[in-house]
């Protein structure tokens, strides 16, 4: 089955448990040199961030890449070498689990709620975003779901918007559900490294 | 009245971009030969030694050719006698997806640095591998484009950018690097255009159609393109060369890549040049990436040392080595770094492997045509007659010398206010500029009444 490979590419990975600042952290270095790491809130359990760095072909070391949660880096720092970014005022795209949902925000969208319609592409495997006054587009993928290839439903797709904020929720299948009731399970049976400065061996 | 116009007049806005600095070399576009490789008496700004070019151009379809690798060709001949300008017009020919690298035999004397690791360093750039690489790109119309300068004059600019596709719109904030290149490239609201993230390269697509009712004057040139589709950042697959030496670097420590613009590499670990090796040869065999053997130029090589020469003997040997073109202008002398005496100061072993091409001194109806070739480069008209004592200056000084007097000649006709260099211009420069063997006249004749020549003279007195 699909969902299990994931599960044991998981469990094949190198996993190193930090417990820090409330948090669960768990770094994942996978065989083929990607490397994934998580957050989880202790309270709640919930999946506060989840991102990816891979290397380039030629061997450098790339950016984290969010999958979930927000990255901060100032613009200042960020426009140094990166010659061009994206003004604060534009829209800025993020996603937030929470334990039944999938869900994103879609922040300094100030257009009101008729603007927004969401539709799925079932064979490009991701949601769109659209918006009549043709400000806003995005299309997204759900990378969970893409992992265990269970198919996109846009009946579970929903959307509300309030305070600037465009909200997105999809209805987390029974299979994820309980996948991610397993992983929480195993990991919070792994031993942490107890002192905050402990290196995270990724070489 | 006059006066008040012109102070009052608004000082000229120079674009930097625009201006062009000419180079001893600026006027060499290519070898001048023709499809059969045979070469013509003046062509992109080459004149006579047709046998050395005909050579070149040989060593030149050698290259383009890419099979062969580690060949040697040293170029050979008295000073001023077009051995760089050969160089330069191969380096021209080869177009720019070959990499040329150029450097002076002295340049490999470095303390930070090991002379065969300055030399592998430099063997590994003329390398160049051809690969796919996925990057992320913004493809979009401009809507508006805002640039503002500091109120105070000084600091670094600000822009903004306002692009869109059919569907969205995005404001983008600008570093000063792409404010440059955005201007250079002349980038207005109407055109279709792709920036590459990571190196901020600007690719002008065309003018959107939406604006083809503009009655603006246009260039033939000028396409019209439909305004892009979806998302305004897309992920690309794109192909480009980078040469084996980059590749080391950014494999060289974790932070490699940052090392490349700071240009602080030091010493690359042979480990890993020999993993990069393997690499590289794995990515060919599955048809990944292609190799681009380029030309490794080492002018003044009679600079280099005996511990140089023997490590390009082993470094030839290697299948992932460029093409080596040496310059020389030394006759029979010694071998740097021993007491032996070896023609063009290059041990037998080497000469060997090399082939050598000889060029040699210039004609009286040669000296003139580059003379006008470099009058037109550098912008400056003489008369007939000019032109002939100046020819007479460069056979009987040096080419050199008399191309350095074009210029200051150039100028002397402009203080005077003339449009045609004349005669008593070149004599006016003449007189005021020495050459070379003038100035060891005066050196000679002189000589008493110089700094330090009493001290000179005991010496050669206890040396008798």
């Amino acid at each position: 089955m699909a969902a299990q490979s994931w599960v044991d590419l998981l469990k094949s990975s190198r996993k190193t448990v930090l417990v820090h600042d409330g948090k669960r952290k768990v770094h994942y270095l996978f065989s083929d040199g990607k490397e994934m790491a998580e957050e989880y809130d202790m309270k709640t359990d919930e999946l506060a961030v989840r991102k990816w760095r891979t290397k380039s072909k030629l061997g450098a070391q790339g950016p984290w890449e969010m999958e979930v949660g927000e990255s901060f880096l100032s613009t200042e720092a960020v426009l140094e070498h990166q010659l061009i970014k994206e003004n604060c005022s534009n829209p800025v795209f993020m996603r937030k689990d929470t334990k039944t949902c999938f869900q994103w925000r879609v922040r300094n969208l100030p257009y009101p709620k008729e603007v927004y319609s969401l539709s799925v592409d079932p064979e490009e495997r991701s949601c769109i975003i659209r918006t009549t006054n043709k400000k806003y587009y995005k299309k997204f993928g759900i990378p969970d779901l893409d992992r265990c290839q269970l198919p996109l439903e846009s009946s579970a797709l929903t959307f509300t918007h309030a305070n600037n904020t465009l909200i997105i929720s999809y209805k987390k299948p029974k299979e994820i559900l309980t996948l991610e009731e397993d992983l929480l399970k195993n990991l919070k049976k792994m031993k942490s490294v107890n002192d905050g400065d402990a290196d995270c061996k990724t070489q | 009245m006059a006066a008040q116009m012109a102070a009052t007049k608004v000082p000229e806005v120079r674009d930097i971009t625009r201006i062009e600095r000419i180079g001893a070399h600026s006027h060499i576009r290519g070898l001048g030969l023709d499809d059969a490789l045979e070469p013509r008496q003046v062509s992109q700004g080459m004149v006579g030694q047709l046998a050395s070019r005909r050579a070149a151009g040989l060593i030149l379809e050698m290259i383009k050719d890419g099979h062969i690798a580690g060949r040697a060709v040293l170029i050979a001949g008295q000073p001023g006698t077009g051995k760089t300008a050969i160089a330069m017009g191969i380096a021209q020919s080869l177009g720019t997806d070959t990499p040329f690298t150029a450097l002076a035999g002295s340049e490999i004397f470095s303390l930070e640095m090991s002379k065969t690791e300055a030399l592998s360093q430099a063997f590994r750039k003329a390398i160049g591998v051809r690969i796919k690489e996925e990057t992320e790109i913004i493809e979009g119309e401009v809507v508006e484009i805002q640039i503002d300068r500091p109120a105070t004059g000084t600091g670094a600019k600000v822009g903004k950018l306002t692009l869109k596709t059919t569907e969205m719109e995005t404001i983008y904030d600008l570093g000063s690097k792409m404010i440059e290149s955005l201007s250079k490239e002349r980038v207005q609201a109407g055109d279709v255009i792709t920036i590459d993230k990571a190196t901020g390269k600007i690719t002008k697509l065309g003018r959107s159609f939406t604006r083809a009712r503009d009655y603006d004057a246009m260039g033939a040139q000028t396409q019209f393109v439909q305004c892009p589709e979806g998302e305004l950042q897309k992920r690309k697959e794109v192909v480009h060369t980078v040469s084996l030496h980059e590749i080391d670097v950014i494999n060289s420590r974790t932070q490699g890549f940052l090392a490349l613009f700071s240009g602080d590499t030091g010493e690359i670990k042979s480990e890993v040049r020999e993993q990069i090796n393997a690499k590289v040869s794995e990515w060919r065999e599955e048809g990944k990436a292609e190799i681009i053997p380029g030309v490794l130029f080492i002018d003044e090589v009679h600079m280099l040392d005996m511990e140089c020469f023997s490590f390009l003997n082993r470094a030839l040997e290697s299948d992932l080595s460029p093409v080596l073109i040496m310059a020389t202008n030394r006759g029979i002398t010694r071998i740097r770094g021993t007491n032996y005496q070896s023609p063009h100061g290059i041990p037998i072993d080497m000469l060997d492997r090399l082939l050598i091409i000889a060029t040699s001194p210039y004609t009286e109806k040669e000296t003139r045509q580059i003379l006008k070739i470099r009058c037109e480069e550098e912008d400056v008209e003489l008369s007939e007659e000019a032109h002939t004592v100046l020819t007479r200056i460069g056979l009987e000084t040096s080419l050199r010398y008399a191309i350095q007097l074009i210029s200051t000649a150039g100028l002397v006709c402009r203080k005077r206010r003339g449009t045609e260099v004349q005669v008593e211009d070149i004599k006016r420069v003449y007189s005021l500029f020495l050459d070379e063997s003038r100035s060891s006249q005066y050196m000679k004749e002189y000589q008493d009444s110089f700094l330090f020549n009493e001290t000179q003279g005991a010496q050669m007195d206890t040396s008798q």
